[in-house]
């Protein structure tokens, strides 16, 4: 592996996620050497466990974070609102695989959907126009299923009760993807065995991460300097106000620097927030590139939900890919349903360990044994959809608690918009109607999971005062500082986000090698 | 690892519990370990059972998680003192005699406690991470080492007829 001089100035990314991983091969593929900084360890297929407590001990971010606000998971999960992963791979390491598109109204959220009472809602600088080629490179990278010629996955137990309510209940535009996990061997990678662990990280490689992929492949170049359990702890800039230095914790806590010529940030929307709030200075006084006082604002989750249903024969929804199945219908924005934006519905599974700790948080009693009870004759769906922005759903820096470097923590504020409220119940209601008109003797409504996608802290607008960085993710402020994960989204469409921030990604590192090129960065 | 699933299921509850009803017997000699004092150990298991009915499991599964219940409860004096004298006072109300429906109206009347609490998020994370239990409720763990499902059922549903997996070729996409 390449090593980069601690004193040779570097393009340096943080986090090996979807974002940061994807943009570490972009730029090595174009000859750009990068040092990559990621927090967790470099755990391997082999290294996951098919055990949901083991897998989310080995892999959850588990930092000490904390929760306020009239949310859920302030109450049930207060010192976990994000389920996310930390090891080399970021969150693609346990992503469900689902790779819908945005769709091009979403990209204009304000003005579709107008002035919504207290959401901050505003137009992305960038069409679906824009990122319309880098769908396309970001699909065939991923090896999404009915994309590009990749065949669809085969319906397994879970599908076949979702594709048939969603076809008694009369919608049309259900199917076993789009997503990156391989049907048939693809990319070297080979076809799904079916094994029903996803969520713990995939053995087999048939789904797409940076782990199995970009990683990989950029270490093949020799232009990448991948170190693993290095914590970044602050970015520092000269007197110029451009980023200079990058000071990181080894596991031991030892700090090192790293000089940088660029420095890239993607540890997924919670912890970019919070580094560059860490990295205040007398020329950035509220946190780096943060003069809007935008940074850590308009935080997102997606309306999420879930739904099990119980029937009185056997499903035996484990068996099989976690997630492979989506229903597009109420994902179009349709007013007279009482709310703006859509939704998808997505099949799901959980064990008994995790559908124990999830399905009803703080439940008991007989209603409770009864939902286990049930468990081989249980079918689940996931809903996703667009939830509101709001300035006041905020990542800041706890005055109180610390992590174990010491650093403050960040405090995840969020309440539900009343928008986010009422696609919830309307999708509740009518994911419940689907398991009805297929046989289901009940149903239960499943609030929230800990946040798996987080969105829209540093978010990417036209006008400077309106966000953190323009439309290539580059800070307004800071014209050596990029942010390359889902932080940058303006708003978060219905769609599971992954692909996006992938095909931003690709287009980023396209922008920076070309700047780099011409020597204007 | 048991620590740290109960930690985030039930947050700082052991830590605050409360040691209000000092019962008048020895507490401090009530073991934290099954085997040491029949009657609590029963009364523990009940609760636990009354908790989370599953006629189905033996008493196996309860026991294993009355175990970890107990090793959640020991973690300093303070816990310890507080959690004995609780379930202590849950067998002075003569719980473990109750019939189902009142056993379960009992521990309605304790659930906002921090004792219960305890009991109830250590459950949660353990008889159900059980593989006998998992056994008992259809499901078959780790997969991989199997081959996966793609030859063991992952689409042996027949009670449906099968569906469409490609996207709708119709009008309206």
């Amino acid at each position: 592996m390449k090593q980069i001089a601690k004193d040779e100035k570097a393009v340096v990314i943080i986090g090996s996620g979807a974002g940061g991983g994807t943009l570490a091969y972009e730029l090595t593929k174009a000859g750009i050497a990068c040092v990559l900084l990621e927090a967790g360890a470099y755990l391997k297929n082999e290294d996951y466990h098919n055990n949901e407590w083991e897998a989310f001990k080995q892999m959850a971010w588990l930092d000490a974070r904390t929760t306020s606000g009239s949310w859920r998971i302030a109450k049930d999960f207060p010192t976990l609102p994000a389920w996310i992963v930390k090891a080399v791979g970021g969150t693609t390491t346990h992503w469900s695989g689902a790779t819908p598109r945005f769709k091009d109204y979403e990209f204009k959220a304000r003005t579709t959907y107008g002035d919504v009472a207290g959401a901050t809602l505003l137009d992305w600088p960038i069409t679906l126009e824009d990122l319309a080629p880098y769908y396309d490179k970001a699909e065939i990278a991923m090896g999404s299923t009915h994309r590009h010629g990749r065949p669809a996955l085969p319906a397994n137990n879970n599908y076949k009760v979702f594709a048939n309510g969603a076809e008694r209940v009369g919608y049309k535009l259900y199917a076993t993807g789009p997503y990156a996990t391989n049907a048939e061997p693809y990319d070297g990678r080979p076809a799904s065995i079916q094994d029903g662990f996803n969520f713990q990280g995939d053995k087999s490689k048939a789904k797409w991460s940076t782990l199995v992929r970009e990683i990989p492949r950029a270490l093949e170049t020799e232009l990448l300097d991948l170190r693993p359990e290095s914590h970044v702890v602050r970015i520092t800039h000269d007197a110029s106000g451009k980023v200079d230095t990058v000071v990181y914790a080894d596991k031991s806590g030892a700090l090192h620097e790293q000089a940088a010529h660029i420095v890239c940030v993607a540890g997924n929307s919670i912890e970019t927030a919070r580094l560059l709030l860490l990295s205040e200075s007398n020329r950035f006084p509220k946190g780096l590139a943060n003069s809007s006082d935008q940074v850590g604002r308009n935080y997102m989750r997606h309306l999420t939900g879930s739904v099990y249903a119980r029937f009185d024969k056997p499903v035996h929804m484990f068996r099989g890919e976690t997630m492979a199945g989506i229903i597009a219908d109420e994902a179009a924005h349709k007013p007279d349903r009482g709310f703006v934006g859509g939704y998808y519905m997505e099949t799901l599974s959980l064990g008994p360990s995790f559908l124990a700790a999830f399905a009803e948080p703080g439940g008991w009693g007989p209603e409770f044994a009864e939902i286990m009870d049930a468990y081989d004759r249980t079918a689940g769906m996931w809903i996703v959809g667009e939830d509101m922005p709001q300035a006041t759903n905020r990542v800041t820096l706890s005055e109180t608690v610390r992590d174990q470097w010491g650093l403050a923590a960040p405090n995840v504020h969020f309440d539900d918009h009343k928008n986010d409220v009422a696609m919830r119940n309307y999708a509740y209601d009518h994911a419940q109607k689907l398991y009805k008109a297929v046989g289901a003797i009940d149903s239960h409504r499943t609030p929230p999971y800990p946040s798996t996608h987080n969105l829209g802290t540093c978010r990417m607008s036209a006008k400077a005062e309106d966000g953190v960085v323009d439309r290539w993710g580059r800070a307004h402020d800071v014209p050596n500082l990029f942010v390359s994960d889902g932080s940058v989204m303006t708003t978060g469409a219905a769609a599971n986000p992954t692909l996006t921030i992938v095909a931003l990604a690709i287009r980023q590192a396209e922008y920076i090698a070309g700047e780099l090129k011409k020597g204007t960065l | 690892m048991k620590t740290t699933k109960r930690r985030l299921l039930i947050g700082s509850a052991a830590a605050t519990m409360m040691a209000s009803t000092f019962a008048k017997v020895a507490i401090a000699k009530l073991p934290l370990a099954r085997g040491g004092d029949p009657a609590s150990d029963k009364a523990l298991v009940r609760m636990i059972r009354v908790m989370f009915p599953h006629k189905r499991f033996g008493d196996g599964p309860y026991q294993r998680t009355a175990d970890a219940v107990l090793a959640a409860a020991g973690k300093t004096p303070a816990d310890r003192v507080a959690f004995s004298a609780a379930l202590h006072d849950l067998q002075a109300s003569g719980f473990t005699e109750l019939d189902d429906k009142a056993a379960l109206a009992k521990l309605k009347s304790i659930e906002d406690t921090a004792f219960f609490k305890l009991v109830k998020g250590t459950t949660v994370t353990t008889l159900y991470d059980d593989p006998e239990v998992w056994g008992l409720l259809g499901y078959e763990g780790p997969s991989f080492d199997k081959g996966g499902y793609v030859k063991r059922g992952f689409n042996d549903l027949t009670w449906l007829p099968e569906p469409r997996i490609e996207e709708y070729a119709g009008a309206g996409q």
